[in-house]
């Protein structure tokens, strides 16, 4: 399905919004997808020889790197724009200065202090571009005794507490994958973003935002800091189990795969003697007293497990949500592109994908009765190089020139 | 105090827990006006979770870490949804409100009569949001989900655990915080929008699709290659060596990520064996790559020696992504997060000052996303709200108390020593088995918010 355009389609939500995205990997491009499936112009800035990494990254198809083929850039890329530039020369940062002079915002990843050195910081452009929004997206923000560090989702992950709560107790600390920091840093710099365009149509004046992934994975951790700061218990890492009086909550293996169970709030003791078809569990100790099941977990889970062993997931998903208790299937790639209940939203979409062809894309994160997001490919490298630079007034010779000497 | 961006807006919040009160929080530190709508008998959960010194005398509801640090800055007014005078109340506020978040199970606003179409006729821009587990549509609409289930439903789970171990989740409730920001990002999409066409709208917010575009590499590979995700441990699917190490000490732990050989080189030189960089198997990319339990062992056999932080910043100084892997008092303490602001001290009624995160992990130059202020009480803003906006009489507020309608103490299923009993944890147990690191009485001088000091 080819991309909607604002005249034949519904409107989007950030129609006219035009972005200038210099950052790369995950948690930028994140933002300014986003940005670009509910309606922003993204034009992405790539260098020529320095494109974004996610490019080199994959997964690719039957593995072999190819820039226009990586499957994460895709992902991360949806409905923008891409040009090369070379912003480390003094011409390319002459182009770069005529798109910032059309557009609203600009999104950067690089460390702090690089673009300053480019005369390309926040002070060197707000006087020129008073009305630019200008969000940094950094491991660890611009300023304080990290700002330096190197960082990545793992880093992240130690530093906020996150890591030292996720495990098991004998084992070391674990990262939750696919750098799952980069990807919360990209959701706070979505909402920075959006805040401050409105503080702009308010003031007038575009607004410097500072984003942490550290700062932005941490505020996800908030209640483990806060146990500490109002009972003076560290919590550690305990198994899949999170919150300390409730047990289970946990991901177990069943007949054909594996289930999450969560009594929620009323599933004990009648719901959960009542799934496990023996009703006078209901009178068990461990199924009366929460304090008692959570310290002898290992008794109640003699119980649990072997009936789990002889169901299978989706039997055992609907009976327990008939029973008003809130378990969660445990879903692969595969089982949720597969998954009915997503069909039906119709959540995946088709898009024909240069490079690629036809391939399954993640709809928009919400539904907007208005303005609904866009599903559209990401693009080639430089594959709108040529009209972008047509469009701020240079003509067919310049771009020839622009290009030779490699700026472009 | 300078402007924040949502100065003027109003925000009826319908929501409970954890997604939807992380979503209106943001909300409100980015200057939004936020009502909170409790009733005495559905309180929000919260407000028996986490009590200063684990205390549940007098009014424990009002003073509940998870409530405070999801609700600071917040109004809190209680109207009971079960009674037709509590819903009229409600929708008389709705014509004074710009945006509405709701998260309960799907049917449950329709019985109300509180659905869109409905608040639509009373307020025509209005913008509302409906977030709920797995959206307003579909078989599974009607599903219950808890944000400890959504991490394994979204396919997170599917590549985070131990090497060749099973799916693990990850120690917080993962979808709820990522829910919250998205439809904070929502809210925003629709208030933009609003402002350009005057035109509000219904967003179906399904907390399990919000959270899919984090398995996005994975989803890509098995598309792309038909490959399904292998449990890594805290290696790198890209860079080798990757891993956490055990540090001197007891459960202090390292992160270490070298991505190539220049950096390699660095990490040899600084932990004073530059020998390892010469090593035939370790001296170039793919050598790393077949070898990568031995270098975990070398690497190890230094950090056992040394302090975890200390070595951090030994490492960084030579170039090298480390980091060390802090729990959650350390991380209170941390210089870097102190010094960037990233708590705010919170006062709480009864309990002085507690330092919680910030919810939005960015800094704008113009204000600051800071809490706007304390938690509030069940039903302290009644007055100031119902005859603030509606003008309802003195005599009419007693009357809606005197019926229940309104209140400002909670009405539990079971009596109140039993829910005393249950709201106070069993800590001391928890350090005992093993589900707590350790347990500190001076915590509050450690963390410089006693009385002393």
């Amino acid at each position: 399905m080819p991309a909607l355009s604002p005249a034949e389609g519904p409107d989007l939500a950030l129609d006219g919004l035009r972005v200038i995205d210099l950052s790369q990997g995950i948690a930028g491009p994140f933002c300014t997808k986003l940005l670009a499936d509910f309606g922003a112009e993204v034009i992405k800035v790539e260098l020529a020889d320095g494109r974004d990494v996610a490019r080199s990254l994959g997964p690719f198809p039957d593995d072999i790197p190819h820039p226009d083929r990586s499957g994460l850039f895709v992902h991360l890329n949806t409905n923008k724009k891409s040009l090369t530039l070379d912003i480390t020369t003094q011409s390319g940062r002459v182009v770069l200065r005529k798109l910032l002079a059309k557009a609203d915002v600009l999104v950067e990843s690089y460390p702090p202090g690089y673009l300053r050195d480019l005369e390309l910081g926040h002070d060197a452009l707000k006087d020129g571009f008073p009305n630019l929004v200008y969000c940094s997206i950094t491991p660890f923000g611009q300023t304080g005794p990290y700002r330096d560090f190197k960082g990545n989702s793992l880093t992240c992950m130690a530093l906020s507490g996150l890591m030292y709560v996720t495990g098991d107790p004998d084992k070391e600390p674990l990262s939750t994958g696919g750098e799952a920091a980069e990807w919360f840093a990209g959701l706070a710099a979505w909402v920075a973003v959006l805040a401050a365009v409105e503080q702009r149509a308010r003031s007038g004046r575009g607004d410097y935002i500072d984003v942490s992934m550290l700062e932005s994975l941490g505020a996800a951790d908030e209640y483990n800091t806060a146990l500490y700061s109002f009972t003076g218990a560290i919590r550690k890492r305990f198994y899949s189990r999170h919150q300390l009086p409730v047990y289970p909550m946990e991901i177990y293996p069943c007949r054909d795969g594996r289930i999450v169970v969560v009594p929620g709030g009323t599933g004990f003791p009648t719901s959960m003697a009542l799934l496990l078809e023996q009703p006078e569990l209901e009178q068990n100790p461990l199924f009366q007293n929460p304090w008692l099941r959570m310290v002898r977990w290992q008794e109640f889970e003699e119980i649990l497990r072997p009936y789990l062993m002889e169901h299978d997931w989706e039997d055992l998903l609907t009976r327990a949500q008939e029973l008003r208790m809130p378990f969660s299937p445990v879903l692969d790639p595969q089982q949720l592109l597969e998954n009915q209940h997503l069909k039906e939203r119709g959540f995946f979409q088709d898009i024909d994908q240069p490079e690629l062809g036809r391939i399954t894309m993640t709809g928009p994160p919400f539904r907007m009765s208005e303005t609904p997001g866009r599903t559209g490919p990401a693009p080639l490298l430089d594959e709108h190089g040529q009209e972008v630079l047509l469009e701020l007034g240079y003509d067919r010779q310049d771009t020839v020139i622009l290009r030779e000497r490699g700026i472009t | 105090m300078p402007d924040r961006p949502l100065d003027g807006v109003r925000v009826l919040d319908l929501t409970q827990v954890y997604a939807g009160p992380t979503c209106t929080r943001i909300l409100c530190d980015l200057g939004a006006e936020v009502i909170k709508v409790e009733g005495v008998a559905r309180a929000d959960s919260t407000r028996g979770a986490v009590l200063p010194d684990n205390n549940a005398e007098g009014d424990f509801w009002n003073r509940a870490a998870y409530f405070v640090f999801r609700n600071a800055g917040k109004k809190a007014v209680t109207l009971d949804l079960n009674n037709a005078e509590g819903v009229e109340l409600f929708k008389r506020l709705v014509a004074h409100a710009d945006v509405v978040v709701e998260s309960f199970t799907p049917r449950v606003l329709r019985q109300h009569g509180l659905h869109y179409e409905a608040l639509r006729e009373l307020k025509p821009d209005l913008v509302m949001i409906s977030l709920s587990g797995y959206g307003q549509t579909g078989p599974w609409a009607d599903y219950s989900a808890y944000g400890t289930g959504l991490e394994p439903a979204s396919g997170v789970s599917s590549f985070t655990g131990y090497r060749d171990g099973e799916p693990l989740r990850s120690g917080i409730s993962f979808t709820d915080p990522l829910t919250g920001i998205v439809a904070a990002a929502a809210v925003l999409c629709a208030l933009h929008y609003r402002r350009r066409s005057g035109k509000g709208q219904y967003i179906d917010l399904s907390e399990h699709e919000a959270a899919i575009p984090v398995a996005g590499y994975a989803l890509m590979d098995y598309l792309l290659n038909g490959r399904l995700p292998q449990r890594i441990g805290n290696r790198s699917p890209w860079y080798v060596p990757q891993g956490c190490y055990r540090c001197r000490g007891d459960d202090t732990w390292l992160a270490i990520t070298v991505r190539n050989d220049a950096e390699w080189q660095a990490l040899c030189d600084a932990v004073g064996h530059p020998e390892w960089a010469d090593d035939e198997r370790f001296a170039d990319v793919l050598s790393r790559w077949r070898h990568h339990d031995e270098i975990d062992a070398l690497i190890e056999s230094w950090t056992r020696e040394h302090d975890h932080i200390e070595a951090m910043r030994l490492l960084q100084a030579a170039g090298v992504i480390a980091a060390a892997v802090l729990n959650p008092k350390q991380v209170l303490l941390d210089p870097h997060l102190r010094e960037r602001g990233y708590f705010d001290v919170v006062e709480v009624p009864g309990a002085g000052p507690r330092p919680v995160p910030r919810q939005l992990g960015a800094r704008f130059a113009s204000f600051e996303p800071s809490a706007r202020g304390p938690a509030p009480k069940l039903g302290e803003h009644n007055r100031e709200v119902l005859q603030g906006l509606l003008g309802l009489s003195d005599e009419e507020l007693a009357r809606l108390q005197e019926q229940g309608v309104i209140g400002d103490e909670p009405q539990f299923a079971a009596p109140m020593p039993a829910v005393r009993a249950l709201v106070q944890w069993p800590l001391t147990t928890f350090l005992q088995m093993g589900a707590l690191a350790a347990l500190e009485p001076d915590y509050k001088a450690q963390l410089g918010i006693d009385d002393k000091s």
